[in-house]
């Protein structure tokens, strides 16, 4: 590893401690009680320290640790967490990642404005903070503890033991008091309070039984277990719990944030090796545990622990997340993206080595290797998905980036906008995610700024005056749909049309239908707002989003109602490398159609079309428009009548249009190859693949065939229009 | 761009610049040989439809889909008659920082010739049959001139694909029309 390479981890690493620092600031801005988000901007803010430190960026460390300290009192309570601090915060969170950015290019001048800049945050923060510890602290912030329901004597650091002797203690020879005693090696026992509610009146008392039970706090500096090894002879006629303090149960959640995950830790292991409970206490709620083992609902030892006070249930719940963090952290290894390419280029290869040798094997009729043939096929197959399930990544990490979008852009317009994520689990492409982060910023932005409108001008329109908008993904067809809603003002069709007409894109008299206005805001130069804020609306939106998502071999589409809303569905294909295609023959060239768009294919009847000459058939009884590949092709020397031809029916979202071929040659696994930059304009075919016979087969773009049929179909309707 | 194509060519010992010369239209032309990869058979070219006349198709190179164009039809002149002595040409150009290779179809592959750089001169402003940008230069062989040709502009990616839109949108005219 060069110095460089340990750079750019440094970077990779501090852009992922911000965003989630970012993420936990906005979360705290609805649960600013949350003390996990805290100390999860403490340890942004401290593993940043750190890592600056190794590299000798002062100007880092100089910065962030003022924020540390000061994200620390908001840990201690000494500060309290509003909107002040956190917007402040995420000034600090944005100024932070410039000075890494700045350090790591070693751009001095940039560091030196950027100091300036740190002094000013810096300063802010610092005044901040002595207004706020002018306030006093609220009481209701600090939960109801042990020490709350038995008076105030117990302090930090200090335990409460609770001694229920059992009725045989007297007579088993035991003195309760000696253990009291004995407890005074230890430390201090600072309270003894008899409860005596359990005394029965003096004529039905027994007095042999013994009915004391004592609550002790008691202070000393020792462990559960020290504790517990007093009480040792008096386990079986005694119930005994030792609680900490507060302060002690605190100590233990740091304990376990400092343990060193390793990845088969139980729970209890994990507890014991802090000491937050002793052996015999975890042998005892093991049993207890595996004596209601058939009960239908079993506890889970965490459970059992809390249920019988053993434990704080903070302890067990830090515990807890602990043991499922070593399980992440064991499951994820940190790979070279590019590496991840190679490999998955390498696998294209070996589909493409695997069809060969079928082939061969086919010519040879090496009967004996079929079966090996088709071992390796499949194997070949589940390498091939493995490998590119590699490369998915979940979409939510992209769309909650947007929330400091909205809050920022909302705070800036005056606006209330909600964001709202759904199917943020959805998988797709990584490759496919980071190149659809612009043109989906362009639309979250555009929706913003034209789409909900001021609060008072929602008020008017009778709507809420927080507006909504959503993202929301879902997996369609082989293809990932992105959807951007917002209940906002909407698109007006007739400013649309209006602007068109001034730049000579659709005719005065042409006849529109609502979809198409629509269309047409995907245009160059369309931008309806009037003014142009620094957000969007300069016309240089829409049509680069369109080229972008093109460019990805998508689609998008716009659909909105005037006062309503806007709903923005951009369709994706999921992975770029290799698909399942279905193969086939038209004239003497072959196409493969991606399989996840055939919906099925069909023996045409060739009485049926020939004599219309239309290119739609009644499906039993559905309409169905085709397309005959080799006419929409031009292939040359096509011209022989073919008798058995083939319908193959395709859709594509609510579309569904059938591929006329002459032959079938069914299922392969296909490896999209690029066809290059020359062949960027050409609609209709999404690259090449190459076949076991070394064979170039083109690979059909579904959707982009079909809009352009479609496309050609309406001018041609509109033609005929004007020439009657 | 242009400092690019300087280095390539007279990337030599002294002064001299090695060419290779090929047949193509009835003419004899020639490019540096240090822009050329390497020379192969013809064999499967995949038709690609919809794209401009003198676009072959693709080839499939050893697992990478490269493109072939015929030289003649895009010097504005007849389509390359393939025969036996026919072959491709393979040359690597950059486009937008990216390393493209592309075939070109000619007639035949001739030698490698070598020019001394003070025997080349600026094209002439006409008579060349030919679009002026294409010609790097005129090489002085003897008492023959030939052509020598800049395959940034012959082969330009940018070019051929903005001619290959405007075909698509012309296909659809036509069709409009019919």
């Amino acid at each position: 590893m060069t110095a460089s390479d340990v750079q750019k981890l440094f970077m990779t690493e501090a852009e992922e401690l911000l965003t989630e620092m970012e993420d936990a600031l906005l979360s705290l801005e609805a649960d600013s009680e949350n003390i996990e988000l805290i100390n999860q901007l403490f340890r942004a803010m401290h593993t940043i320290k750190g890592a600056a430190g190794i590299f000798n960026y002062s100007a880092i460390v100089d910065f962030t640790h003022p924020i540390e300290t000061s994200i620390d009192k908001v840990r201690k309570n000494e500060l309290k967490i509003d909107c002040a601090l956190i917007a402040l915060l995420l000034k600090c969170k944005d100024h932070t990642w410039a000075l890494v950015n700045a350090a790591v290019e070693d751009d001095e001048a940039a560091l030196n404005t950027l100091s300036i800049q740190s002094q000013l945050i810096l300063t802010e923060l610092g005044r901040h903070e002595n207004i706020e510890s002018c306030f006093p602290q609220t009481i209701a912030a600090e939960p109801i503890t042990p020490e709350r329901i038995e008076g105030h004597y117990l302090d930090t650091g200090h335990w409460l033991i609770s001694l229920d002797f059992r009725a045989d203690t007297l007579r088993n020879g035991l003195d309760p008091l000696s253990f009291i005693r004995y407890l005074h090696q230890l430390g201090q026992v600072l309270e003894v309070i008899c409860l005596s509610h359990k005394l029965p009146s003096f004529e039905a008392c027994d007095f042999e039984s013994c009915f004391l039970r004592y609550r002790i706090i008691f202070a000393g500096n020792c462990t559960k277990e020290q504790i517990e090894s007093v009480f040792e002879f008096a386990q079986d006629d005694c119930d005994i719990q030792i609680l900490p303090s507060q302060k002690i149960s605190e100590s233990f959640q740091a304990l376990i944030e400092q343990l060193n995950p390793s990845e088969n830790q139980r729970l209890g292991e994990i507890l014991l090796s802090i000491g937050a409970i002793t052996e015999k206490e975890l042998a005892k709620s093991l049993h207890l545990q595996s004596d209601n083992a058939d009960d239908s609902t079993t506890k889970k030892l965490g459970e059992v622990l809390i249920a019988n006070q053993l434990v704080d249930k903070p302890v067990v719940e830090q515990a807890l997340k602990k043991q499922t963090q070593a399980r992440e952290q064991a499951q994820t290894i940190r790979v070279d993206s590019n590496r991840l390419g190679q490999l998955i280029n390498l696998v294209g290869e070996l589909v493409t080595a695997s069809a060969a040798m079928k082939v061969m094997v086919d010519r040879y009729h090496f009967l004996d290797a079929n079966d090996l043939v088709g071992c390796v096929e499949h194997l070949v197959q589940e390498i091939r998905e493995n490998a590119l399930q590699l490369r998915m990544v979940q979409i939510g990490e992209t769309f909650s980036r947007f929330r400091r979008v909205v809050r920022d852009v909302s705070n800036e317009l005056g606006k209330q906008i909600e964001l709202t994520i759904q199917g943020g689990e959805s998988e797709l492409d990584k490759i496919v995610v980071e190149k659809i982060n612009d043109p989906l910023t362009h639309l979250v932005r555009n929706a913003l700024d034209h789409g909900i409108e001021q609060p008072q001008e929602r008020i008017n329109a009778g709507k809420s005056a927080v507006g909504h908008l959503m993202l929301n993904a879902f997996h369609d067809s082989g293809h990932i749909v992105i959807e951007v809603t917002d209940d906002g003002a909407g698109l007006n069709p007739e400013r649309i049309r209006k602007k068109a007409e001034l730049l000579g894109l659709v005719d005065v008299n042409q006849v529109l239908s609502h979809a198409e206005i629509l269309r047409l805001a995907f245009e160059p130069g369309l931008s309806t707002k009037e003014k142009a804020s620094n957000l969007s609306g300069r016309g240089v939106g829409m049509d680069v989003v369109k080229r972008n998502i093109e460019a990805l071999r998508g689609s998008v589409e716009l659909d909105s109602e005037l006062g309503k809303g806007t709903k923005i569905t951009i369709t994706l294909p999921l992975t770029l490398a290799i698909i399942d295609g279905f193969m086939v023959g038209a004239a003497n060239e072959n196409y493969v159609i991606p399989l996840n768009m055939v919906e099925e294919c069909v023996e045409l009847n060739q009485g049926e079309w020939h004599e219309q000459q239309k290119n739609y058939i009644s499906l039993r009884g559905e309409l169905m428009p085709f397309i005959r590949l080799k006419s929409f092709f031009n292939i040359p020397n096509a011209n022989q009548y073919n008798h058995r031809e083939s319908l193959v029916v395709v859709r594509f979202g609510r579309t569904k249009a059938g591929i006329v071929v002459d032959k079938l040659f069914g299922e392969q696994q296909t490896v999209i190859k690029p066809l290059g930059k020359m062949f960027q304009h050409l609609k209709g075919l999404s690259g090449a693949t190459i076949l076991g016979t070394g064979d170039i087969a083109l690979i059909l773009d579904v959707q982009g065939l079909i809009t352009e049929v479609s496309i050609s179909a309406k001018k041609y309707h509109h033609v005929a229009l004007i020439d009657e | 761009m242009n400092q690019l194509v300087n280095v390539g060519l007279t990337n030599s010992v002294g002064d001299i610049t090695q060419y290779l010369t090929f047949q193509s239209a009835n003419d004899t032309f020639a490019i540096g040989i240090l822009d050329v990869k390497e020379i192969i058979e013809i064999e499967g070219i995949t038709r690609v439809p919809m794209m401009p006349e003198f676009l072959c198709g693709i080839i499939n190179l050893r697992g990478k889909v490269v493109p072939v164009i015929d030289l003649s039809k895009r010097l504005g002149r007849l389509s390359t008659v393939i025969s036996k002595k026919s072959c491709i040409v393979l040359v690597e150009i950059s486009h937008e920082d990216e390393q493209q290779t592309i075939g070109m179809l000619v007639d035949e592959v001739n030698e490698i010739l070598e020019i001394d750089d003070e025997h080349t001169q600026p094209p002439p402003d006409f008579g060349a049959d030919l679009r002026v940008d294409f010609i790097r230069a005129m090489g002085r062989v003897g008492e023959h001139f030939m052509i020598l040709l800049d395959i940034n502009y012959v082969l330009s990616v940018a070019d051929i694909s903005a001619i290959s839109q405007l075909n698509f949108r012309t296909a659809e005219a036509n069709d409009e029309v019919l």
